[in-house]
């Protein structure tokens, strides 16, 4: 059996929203890698979908969605439209699909925000001067898809590690498992 | 008999089959549409309040209350945007090569400003002061934040509405232009730099008046379009703002020419240019207020930029066909009348040589031809 500790889950993911937050409006637009700037609010959406899924997910993603634009330059509901529809998918299940294991989750985000970095330059290309889709793709997808995804790895990392914790051997002991959401009272 | 450790108790306390599952329920289906519907609606309402209007001002409210974290996240973080200028000075002492290259700058836009002051006293006309190159009339500003999206390349500075900062104006630092304020805020507002995609200046080669559009790409080169293939471009030639749209100031130092291509039969070289300025490691910067009216471009730059339209679009055929009409005119008007353009006769004005035909006939085309205001460029 598995008990959900419900309050302490609430709790992280609060502090991760914060966490999100602040990189992206402190450490974003300090850093990047050509044209391509880190997307926490991405990043954030991705973390909560495939750890909690469901429509807690969905609306989280709209609402970090809604934060980034309105922190860039582009206009509202594209992003926020993007990231409720990337919640959505990987929180189909509802279940945290980080105990999976590393690999499945970054596939999983790796594939979902590479389109939402695809259709997000997409639709402010429409809107503006209609560059070519290899400027697009080479110049600003690609960038923003990679330095995000790499920034996601440490996210990704903490969650599985987390929910492997609980699966186990420290589940209701001194050790990391006092900390995580889960633990299994089989090993007790 | 071991005594079992207590359940937690709490009001999460779920059936096995529940367990599993964060929480329960379906329905993420519907609220995703519900959501993208209220985002649909959202992006349409922004795009067609056209930068004024309640989703803009809501903007432009989380814009100021994040500012603060902005301006810490670049202190805290400016070592590590230095990252860049240590990889590039990997072969030589990393403070020689900074304070060399700070020092550069500041010689180069020195050079430029005396270059345009000895330009503008050759070509004196009515006016009797001269002023110096640059009497700008701005407010210093400090950059808090690079772009905050892959899409635009922007930087944030730390001051807006409040100190007079509005959407157009021009921005420049000690090397020369960087770009254009796109969005302005109570505290803040960003700046659309001159090598962004979106951005467009109108410029001209310092040495021979040719004018042309200073675009930015998205891989960062700045291009200089609609410099006719019968101009005079070199490989070294300084670029200025050449003041047409009222926007940058007349004579602001951009770059240099770098590249010059042409293809045979194309009417326009294609040109690279150098910027001056060092936009992705921008500290200080000049906001242009206001323009005095030296600092715009005058009739006769707009005239000489229609005609330079004129004859791309038409061709020189035409331009000798008008100047032989307007001699034949000239003559007889001047024939009634004291000539006070310099010569000391009527026959002595049209004995002019070879040498100096191309530049009569410009003169004279440009003298003849009125066109409506021509809104040339000048930037957004």
């Amino acid at each position: 059996m598995q008990i959900n500790d419900a309050r302490k889950s609430k709790k992280n993911h609060i502090a991760l929203a914060l966490v999100c937050l602040l990189l992206q409006v402190m450490a974003s637009p300090n850093i990047g890698m050509g044209n391509g700037r880190i997307n926490f609010a991405l990043i954030y959406a991705g973390v909560y979908a495939l750890s909690v899924g469901g429509r807690r997910a969905v609306v989280a993603g709209f609402f970090a969605g809604l934060l980034y634009d309105a922190l860039s330059t582009g206009p509202f509901g594209v992003m926020s439209s993007l990231l409720t529809i990337l919640s959505f998918a990987l929180g189909l299940e509802e279940r945290n699909r980080f105990i999976d294991g590393f690999v499945p989750s970054l596939s999983a985000f790796g594939v979902g925000s590479l389109l939402v970095q695809l259709f997000y330059h997409i639709t402010l290309s429409m809107l503006g001067d209609g560059a070519s889709m290899v400027d697009i793709v080479l110049m600003r997808v690609l960038p923003a898809y990679a330095i995000t995804f790499v920034c996601f790895l440490p996210f990704a990392y903490y969650e599985v590690r987390k929910g492997s914790g609980t699966r186990g051997k420290h589940a209701g002991g001194k050790s990391a498992g006092l900390r995580e959401n889960y633990y299994d009272l089989r090993n007790l | 008999m071991p005594t079992m450790p207590s359940m937690p108790t709490g009001r999460n306390r779920k059936t096995p089959s529940k367990l599993i599952k964060n929480e329960s329920g379906g329905g993420a289906g519907l609220l995703t549409m519900v959501l993208v519907i209220i985002s649909l609606v959202l992006f349409t309402l922004n795009v067609g309040e056209g930068g004024e209007g309640f989703l803009t001002s809501v903007g432009g409210v989380a814009q100021t209350i994040v500012s603060p974290l902005r301006m810490a996240g670049a202190a805290i973080l400016s070592p590590f945007v230095g990252v860049g200028n240590v990889v590039r000075n990997l072969t030589a002492d990393e403070k020689s090569l900074t304070d060399l290259e700070d020092e550069i700058e500041r010689l180069s836009a020195r050079n430029v400003e005396l270059e345009e002051a000895e330009v503008t006293a050759r070509q004196l006309q009515e006016l009797l002061d001269l002023r110096s190159a640059y009497n700008l009339q701005s407010t210093a500003a400090h950059v808090i934040a690079g772009a905050t999206d892959s899409w635009v390349s922007s930087v944030t500075l730390d001051k807006g509405k409040g100190a007079g900062i509005e959407v157009g104006m021009p921005v420049t630092d000690s090397a020369g232009a960087v770009g254009q304020v796109m969005d302005s805020f109570a505290t803040t507002s960003t700046v659309r730099l001159i090598t962004d995609e979106g951005s467009s200046i109108a410029a001209m080669i310092q040495s021979t008046r040719a004018q042309g559009m200073l675009k930015g790409s998205p891989d960062g080169t700045l291009y200089l379009s609609f410099i006719r293939t019968d101009q005079a471009v070199e490989v070294g030639d300084i670029v200025v703002t050449s003041g047409l749209g009222g926007v940058f100031p007349k004579g602001l130092p951009i770059g240099k020419v770098s590249v010059v291509d042409s293809t045979p039969g194309s009417t326009y070289y294609s040109i690279v240019v150098e910027p001056y300025a060092h936009v992705e490691n921008l500290e200080e910067v000049l906001v242009i207020t206001s323009l005095t009216k030296e600092q715009r471009a005058t009739a006769e730059d707009l005239q000489q930029s229609d005609a330079a339209d004129m004859d791309a679009a038409s061709g020189s055929a035409k331009t000798v066909e008008k100047q032989e009409d307007k001699e034949t005119v000239d003559k007889t008007d001047a024939d009634d009348a004291k000539t006070t353009d310099g010569y000391a006769s009527n026959d002595d004005r049209y004995k002019v040589d070879d040498t100096t035909a191309a530049s009569d006939e410009d003169d004279s085309e440009t003298l003849e031809y009125e066109s409506p205001h021509s809104t040339y460029g000048g930037g957004e």
